[in-house]
């Protein structure tokens, strides 16, 4: 049987830059704005709503700090790993969350064209006008880190639950 | 058009802005930045952000030749200097993030031309205004009601 220690991985890529030390005006608003963003919404929602963007930008650092703190939060492992196909796992998930993931779908994807009517109306079924706020800008918040993620080359696997609190 | 929730948070619009006059400041480049924030705009599909940056730029005294041709930057040379260009690939690569990440070229294209500490509010002005992008599409917040 092969173990981890006699395994030999890839060797892992350094970071491109620290942009926080650098930016640190810039870090402490954009920690100011997730905070904002995330009042009056289930923080297990938030979770699945910063994953799904994150795989979606492909922000590795992204994926192993929420999947993280998903699973610290309580998060059942077999919803974190369907959420990538999602559409054809609905019953994981409740008619809320899946009206919230289509439309960080939408709202993720932007280049490839607007915001359809049916999935912000689906949103906007289940969200009460201040919540559906608070989801869309909790959207577009993930989508700025996974930018710094993804831009600068944060290095996955090193994130602990609590880090950044 | 069905109406759409006009509602920010203000703490939420504090921030975002907050991270937006940072990233400006530490630029320092208003006209260049300009040019950063119209074409993730125009990438994203932002009206209302199109508007507003269209007038600030010209405010800021940036050529009507450079925003005609904004959109065909890589076919316009004269128009757009080196460094005006390497931030313009490292802006259309961090906004098209879904179709694969910011390649070494692009990103070393940038580096070269900002130092690290300008590379970095760079780098936050084009997440920024991929923020507001994402913000004012979403609720589909009209055109036209920017005023320098």
């Amino acid at each position: 049987m092969t173990t981890d220690e006699d395994t030999e991985y890839a060797a892992e890529q350094p970071a491109r830059m620290r942009w926080a030390s650098h930016a640190p005006e810039v870090y402490k608003a954009m920690a100011r704005l997730d905070t904002a963003a995330k009042q009056g919404l289930d923080p297990r929602l938030v979770e699945l709503v910063r994953l799904r963007a994150s795989a979606i930008n492909h922000c590795a650092f992204c994926l192993d700090m929420h999947t993280k703190d998903a699973l610290a939060a309580g998060e059942n492992i077999q919803r974190i790993v369907q959420l990538n196909a999602w559409e054809e796992s609905k019953h994981f998930y409740t008619e809320k969350e899946l009206a919230a993931i289509e439309l960080t779908e939408a709202v993720t994807v932007l280049t490839d064209g607007f915001v359809p009517d049916e999935v912000y109306e689906k949103a906007a079924k289940h969200f009460e006008e201040a919540e559906l706020a608070q989801l869309i800008a909790t959207i577009a918040v993930i989508n700025a880190w996974n930018r710094f993620g993804v831009t600068t080359r944060a290095v996955p696997g090193h994130y602990q639950p609590g880090d950044f609190k | 058009m069905t109406a759409r929730t006009q509602v920010l948070d203000r703490a939420v619009g504090t921030a975002m802005s907050a991270v937006s006059a940072a990233a400006k400041r530490g630029l320092g480049d208003p006209a260049l930045a300009e040019l950063v924030v119209i074409r993730a705009s125009q990438l994203n599909h932002c009206a209302f952000c199109l508007d507003m940056h269209l007038a600030v730029a010209r405010k800021h005294g940036v050529s009507e030749q450079q925003l005609d041709l904004l959109a065909a930057w890589e076919e316009a040379e004269g128009v757009f200097d080196e460094r005006e260009r390497a931030a313009l690939a490292l802006t259309e690569a961090v906004t098209v993030l879904t179709d694969g990440f910011v390649p070494d070229e692009v990103y070393e294209r940038a580096a070269k031309h900002f130092d690290e500490p300008r590379l970095a509010h760079l780098i936050a002005l084009v997440v920024a205004i991929n923020n507001w992008n994402r913000v004012m599409v979403t609720r589909r917040v009209a055109p036209g009601g920017y005023t320098p």
